[in-house]
């Protein structure tokens, strides 16, 4: 590891502060600077509504588990894209920029749907099939397990 | 007191961490492999992160995947437990650098350790006894030769950055010194990327015995009444007691002071075992493991000191807390290793659902294991399943409780290796005490009417 300033941890629990400042204030977005770290936390346009028996709070804390209940998406038709790393979830390559994807939009095999940070490192996660983005399981700037599900994908009709 | 571990390893040594984590109020995180979703180290500790699909490699030894986790959680510390990262150097080193804590000694002295023929030395210049052999590695078969008609053949050749029997070979004559170099130094280059070799006498009717340490960083050093682990079999323990029976008292003296004496030169901070052999009143250094032990419930029964909690004090830099009649044996302990591995059919390695688990209890009893009633053993890990261990006020009774809480411990769904602990302490040779690596060796299983025996066989 190259010891430069990049080392230095993220500022997860800033951008956690952030994020609800976001929400209490029911402001758009709030950008702030410190040295050459730049933050910006913009409020989602509108939620769509998670599947409630998806997230079944655990035994332990931490980690929202998800649980796979007997009728999940995935038995409708639905594809998960898992993480095939413990890190970061990004939806956008940079703080500010545009997020790689939104609910509703058609991906392709091998387009780029979010990011992955390990020590780091930054992993592209891309559509291992084609279809309509239907759910975005997981919160920006939070973190994932290896597995966890972060998006559901419809197939594309045959 | 540091605030949240991460615990760095799974099956009985990760609850036993989180244990002591527990009565310290020290929050933990596991981590587990898909493997292990349906884990006890998961469910019992504060937060959990999966970290990588079953192979090890990409999960308990993903270094990467691990030190997200505790960044992701906010550990200040990290465990190793035994085995998978806990005397890897360079995992110490990646801690050290992301300002976690890890729960051992500094990672220059984990590879320092890890190196054997530097280990030798090191002992060897804090006046430990070191088996008569050569001076650090040797690099030519002309210094085996030497080494050879000093001290007397057969020898045995040992890779210096190996263990496990991996680039080791065996010097009955000096015309076989040749071959036998060429062979280590290619296997140990082959499988541990390094073919420097060390040469040793090769002692054959020998017990192991070896001393837990701790120590602070505030110069205390404690070291505790030795462990006798000679019940073995292929170089792995499967039964440790302490002390070790019919031990001198001058020996047992020497070698505390021994051990104490490299720790100190040292400088080491944490908990870790010094390893012997001993054979007809002599001792000599084999290597130190800079890590807890599977065994170490043994001192812990016959000391009164949870190690555990020890070593979280000293990583939080704190002092240690051992009084002054814990170093005296109180009584006697025997620790049994039940693994998913059947000794009838050659210890083949067992996996599937554990249907009943009925484990041993009463006085003097202490059952650490991540087993339950309708747990998967899955087959992508270690054997152990359990390790027993009893106390009792000495050998014998320690012997008839062991007896008893064997008989109790009910594991169906697959084979382990409970029948062989028995066979063992019915030996008459054992129950005299003082047996040598080789008791396994010498002897035969037979099955009798569903139980086993050991019979001796004479060659």
């Amino acid at each position: 590891m190259p010891e430069t300033d990049e080392n230095r941890p993220l500022p997860l629990r800033e951008v956690e502060h952030l994020v609800e400042l976001v929400r209490e204030s029911g402001v758009g977005e709030i950008r702030v600077r410190q040295g050459e770290t730049e933050i910006s936390v913009k409020a989602k346009p509108e939620m769509p509504p998670t599947p409630a028996a998806n997230h079944v709070a655990s035994g332990t804390q931490g980690f929202p588990e998800v649980v796979e209940p007997e009728a999940s998406p995935e038995m409708d038709g639905l594809h998960a894209v898992r993480s095939p790393v413990v890190g970061t979830f990004y939806r956008a390559p940079a703080p500010g920029e545009d997020v790689y994807v939104e609910v509703g939009d058609t991906v392709s095999v091998g387009q780029t749907l979010c990011i992955v940070e390990a020590m780091k490192l930054m992993n592209e996660i891309v559509a291992d099939i084609s279809g309509e983005v239907v759910e975005v399981l997981a919160e920006n700037a939070g973190g994932v397990e290896y597995d966890q599900p972060l998006f559901y994908l419809r197939p594309d009709a045959q | 007191m540091i605030g949240k571990v991460l615990v760095a390893n799974r099956g009985e040594i990760a609850l036993r961490i989180i244990r002591a984590c527990r009565e310290l109020g020290v929050r933990s995180v596991a981590v587990y492999s898909t493997a292990d979703r349906d884990s006890l180290h998961h469910e019992l500790a504060d937060e959990s992160v999966c970290i990588g699909p079953p192979p090890a490699a990409s999960s308990y030894l993903n270094i990467p995947a691990i030190i997200s986790a505790a960044e992701l959680t906010g550990a200040d510390a990290v465990h190793p437990g035994y085995g998978f990262l806990a005397e890897n150097a360079r995992f110490a080193e990646i801690c050290e650098r992301v300002g976690l804590r890890f729960v051992g000694p500094a990672s220059s002295t984990i590879a320092r350790m890890g190196d054997k023929a530097e280990a030798r030395e090191a002992a060897s210049e804090a006046g430990v006894p070191v088996t008569p052999g050569s001076e650090g590695t040797c690099g030519s078969v002309d210094e085996v030769k030497r080494v050879g008609a000093e001290v007397g053949y057969p020898l045995v050749i040992k890779a210096s950055a190996g263990g496990g029997g991996k680039g080791m070979r065996m010097v009955e004559a000096e015309t076989e010194a040749e071959a036998a170099f060429l062979g280590a130094s290619r296997e140990a280059g082959a499988n541990f990327g390094d073919g420097s070799v060390y040469v040793e006498k090769y002692l054959e009717r020998l017990r192991h015995v070896e001393v837990q340490v701790l120590a602070d960083s505030y110069g205390e050093t404690v070291t505790f009444p030795e462990r006798d682990c000679s019940i073995q079999r292929r170089y792995q323990k499967l039964i440790e007691e302490s002390p070790a029976p019919g031990l001198p008292e001058g020996v047992r003296e020497g070698l505390m002071a021994a051990s104490a004496g490299l720790v100190d030169s040292l400088g080491y901070e944490g908990a870790g075992t010094v390893e012997f052999v001993y054979a007809n009143g002599e001792y000599y250094f084999i290597e130190m493991n800079p890590r807890l032990q599977v065994e170490h419930p043994v001192t812990e029964m016959i000391s009164g000191v949870d190690i555990v909690a020890e070593q979280l004090k000293v990583v939080s830099g704190e002092r240690l807390e051992i009084p002054e009649d814990a170093l005296t044996p109180d009584g006697h302990a025997i620790e049994f290793r039940i693994n998913a591995e059947d000794p009838s059919r050659n210890f083949l390695p067992q996996a599937g659902l554990v249907e009943v688990y009925n484990p041993p209890g009463g006085p003097g009893v202490r059952v650490d294991s991540h087993l339950y009633a309708g747990y998967r053993v899955p087959p992508h890990y270690d054997s152990l399943l359990a390790k027993l261990i009893v106390h009792a006020r000495d050998r014998e009774a320690s012997i008839r409780r062991g007896i008893r809480a064997l008989d109790e411990f009910a594991v169906s769904g697959m084979e382990t290796t409970l029948p062989l602990h028995l066979a063992v302490l019915e030996d008459e040779e054992f129950r005299r005490g003082g047996v040598t690596t080789l008791f396994l060796t010498d002897r035969e299983l037979e099955s009798e009417g569903g139980l086993l025996r050991l019979v001796q066989h004479f060659s």
